[in-house]
């Protein structure tokens, strides 16, 4: 009992000890009087884990004022990210912090806003995922780029998304967005024919191609094993495109199938020693090792 | 003659596997044809290849080590007991490099083969090793139909208490990783978690072969060749990380390893040392957009893991270098009554003791924590103190199975 006691003790102790530096920390951080790199840096060495509720409140107000150096305002952000992972404050502070990243969506910084939308997109919020879609659906409204938008709404991919980024797929604004709206719908199940047309189309970008690999391999496994076979048994094909199909044959396949499939052994034992590009015949061997040859 | 040789106790080829911390070993005598008499003098040694792994053996619990060891074995089959280790500095890089074997005179009566299998720095992994563990990790995940989907459930926002803002933030990701390692070990032996270095470039994890390359936007890309490639989760396809360092040449604005060692203070607490908890850990957590920079979404990326994989060896480190192994000392750990609930050391943690509601998640994804074929502890629902002294220096039946390629054995 007198040990636990005295343990009892020790925290209140170690709060005392810390309190010093962090006080001195947030003094340094919220002083517009300094010089940005010592409050940079006094952001980074504050010890987060003894921050207080009311010091994620002192550097919030750093974050939200808009006549701040945007790079002390962004280490201030990181500052309160930081804290979100170390801080016994943040689950307390944590509806204030969410309500002003809100707020902070609108802000001038293209870079502040994209990194607030992120947080936010993270963690399913709903404010955030309306104000991404609105943007989506009218440039005019958009508070970040089409592609970054499409981005940020796979961390919740939900059917809402969907319509939007089919239409971006069949009239994209520039390549990444399509990019970008084909990995949002390689969740959905329904979009497996579009995949499968894009993986089979040789004059599709190989990255496209990769994608609709992937999207078959976690929505039609079977499907993606049959295309990714007569990709590998087809010489006209493209080598990026045999290699990532045999990485997925390697990784992912039906073993037994694969392993009585003679001719696909053949095939991959020629693409290992012929005149493959390296990507090719690293695959052939990781594939060939697997199945003992 | 023929004798058996038993690393870790076992003739199970899983548990063929030693670390910087003594293994227990026995041998016994299967066929005493053309022995003598009742006893025999056996000579242990191990052989090497020249990148492979090097094993040291002693007879008891305490002493030196040394390359070779004769020991007195009866020809009645009963068991002899001895201890090896990888010598320090001499990991093996693949399963079975390096061979234990018994001799009588010049003849080679038995042998094993075994593998020193240590957690390295992922920069500097050979090109095999780099291959095995990545397509083991993909394995597990399996697109997110596998395994690692429970792992990505034990980290969340609602869980965070758990392994957060108190005493057992190391005692706690300790488990999940070792939880996670077993896991990976379960599909390829050979595979050890390897550790980012954040305080130091790592080009080579940061490539399209590895861990990827972010572009401009955040989508990480992979080589045709990485099954990474192939990486889903929570029905979500690719790895979001924009980083804000060069990842080529620069590294994140952590505290350095010898600033973090030296965070426990002129006493070497762990109270202070705890501190650890925001910078290096958060800041390296935060030194990226995409996933890994919030708690509720940093396991879809297979990065964290090996961040949180260098704060428990700089963990270890400081335990290493300041006797900071034995959780009964008040410097070696944090418990005192106001401790949330799962952070003091008789506590067991969430969510391998299955308990749900109240102070503990609504769920307990994944069960209990994987088992070893090479070792005991910290057995399917860990206590806080049983992952604290993980190289069993105070108890050896505490030894949890795994080694840093700079820490040695204490």
């Amino acid at each position: 009992m007198a040990t636990k006691r005295k343990a009892a003790k020790r925290p209140a102790a170690g709060r005392k000890a810390k309190r010093p530096a962090t006080r001195h920390a947030i003094s340094l951080a919220t002083s517009s009087g300094q010089d940005a790199a010592s409050r940079i840096s006094a952001l980074a060495e504050m010890p987060i884990t003894g921050a207080s509720e009311a010091n994620l409140r002192a550097v919030l107000a750093v974050v939200n004022n808009t006549s701040e150096p945007i790079a002390v305002r962004l280490a201030a952000l990181q500052t309160l990210q930081t804290a979100s992972f170390s801080s016994a404050a943040f689950p307390a502070f944590r509806g204030n912090y969410i309500a002003a990243l809100r707020a902070l969506t609108q802000d001038p910084d293209r870079e502040l806003r994209q990194r607030v939308l992120g947080f936010l997109a993270r963690e399913k919020d709903g404010f955030a995922q309306k104000k991404l879609l609105d943007g989506l659906r009218d440039p005019a409204k958009a508070l970040v780029p089409p592609e970054k938008a499409l981005q940020l709404l796979s961390y919740d991919v939900h059917a809402e998304a969907y319509p939007i980024a089919r239409a971006i797929v069949s009239k994209p604004p520039n390549p990444t967005a399509r990019r970008e709206a084909l990995r949002l719908l390689a969740a959905d199940a329904k979009a497996a024919p579009m995949f499968e047309k894009l993986l089979r189309d040789k004059d599709e970008a190989r990255e496209i191609r990769q994608i609709s690999a992937a999207a078959l391999q976690a929505t039609k496994p079977e499907t993606l094993r049959k295309h990714a076979r007569e990709i590998v048994l087809d010489p006209s094909e493209q080598d990026e495109i045999q290699a990532t199909c045999l990485t997925a044959l390697t990784q992912f396949g039906n073993t037994e199938v694969v392993a009585g499939d003679t001719a696909l052994m053949k095939r991959i034992e020629r693409l290992r020693g012929g005149k493959a590009s390296n990507n090719v015949k690293r695959s052939a061997r990781q594939f060939l090792t697997k199945y003992g040859r | 003659m023929k004798v058996e040789i038993e690393v870790n106790n076992s003739t199970d080829p899983k548990a063929q596997f030693v670390t910087w911390t003594p293994s227990p070993c026995r041998i016994r005598v299967t066929d005493p044809t053309g022995a003598a008499a009742s006893t025999v003098n056996l000579r242990i040694s191990a052989t090497a290849a020249a990148t492979g792994g090097e094993v040291v053996f002693r007879s008891g619990t305490s002493g030196a080590f040394s390359a070779t060891l004769t020991l007195q074995v009866p020809t009645s089959g009963s068991t002899v007991p001895f201890f090896a280790a990888g010598r320090f500095g001499r990991a093996s890089t693949r399963n079975g490099d390096a061979t234990v074997q018994a001799r009588m005179r010049t003849t080679s009566v038995g042998s094993s083969d075994v593998m020193v299998r240590i957690r390295k720095n992922a920069n500097i992994l050979t090109n095999d090793e780099r291959d095995r563990f990545v397509a083991a990790f993909a394995q597990l995940n399996n697109q997110g139909a596998g395994r690692f989907s429970d792992f990505r459930l034990m980290h969340t926002d609602e869980s965070s208490p758990q392994a957060h803002f108190a005493a057992a933030f190391l005692p706690w990701h300790r488990a999940y990783l070792l939880d996670l390692e077993r896991e990976l070990q379960a599909i390829d032996p050979s595979v050890a978690l390897p550790y980012w270095r954040f305080d130091q470039p790592a080009p080579k994890l940061f490539s399209r072969d590895f861990f990827g390359v972010s572009d401009s936007l955040g989508t990480v890309q992979f080589s045709a060749g990485n099954p990474l490639r192939f990486w889903t989760t929570d029905g979500v396809q690719g790895i979001n990380r924009r980083p804000f360092f060069n990842t080529s040449t620069g590294r994140p604005g952590v505290r350095t390893e010898a600033q973090t060692l030296a965070l426990g203070g002129a006493g070497n607490l762990y109270r202070l040392f705890r501190n650890i908890e925001g910078n290096p850990h958060g800041t390296a957590h935060t030194s990226f957009g995409g996933s890994i920079s919030s708690i509720g979404t940093a396991a879809r990326d297979p990065l964290f893991f090996l961040l949180h994989c260098n704060v428990d060896r700089l963990w270890a480190k400081w335990q290493r270098q300041f006797g900071r192994s034995n959780p009964a000392q008040a410097s070696a750990y944090d418990s005192n009554p106001a401790n949330p609930v799962g952070h003091n050391l008789q506590d067991s943690m969430w969510p391998w003791n299955g308990i749900v509601g109240g102070d503990r998640p609504s769920t307990a994804p994944g069960g209990a924590l994987a088992a070893s074929p090479a070792v005991s502890a910290p057995g399917a629902q860990p206590r806080v103190q049983d992952c604290v002294d993980y190289q069993g220096s105070v108890s050896a039946s505490g030894r949890l199975g795994f080694d840093y390629d700079d820490v040695p054995f204490a």
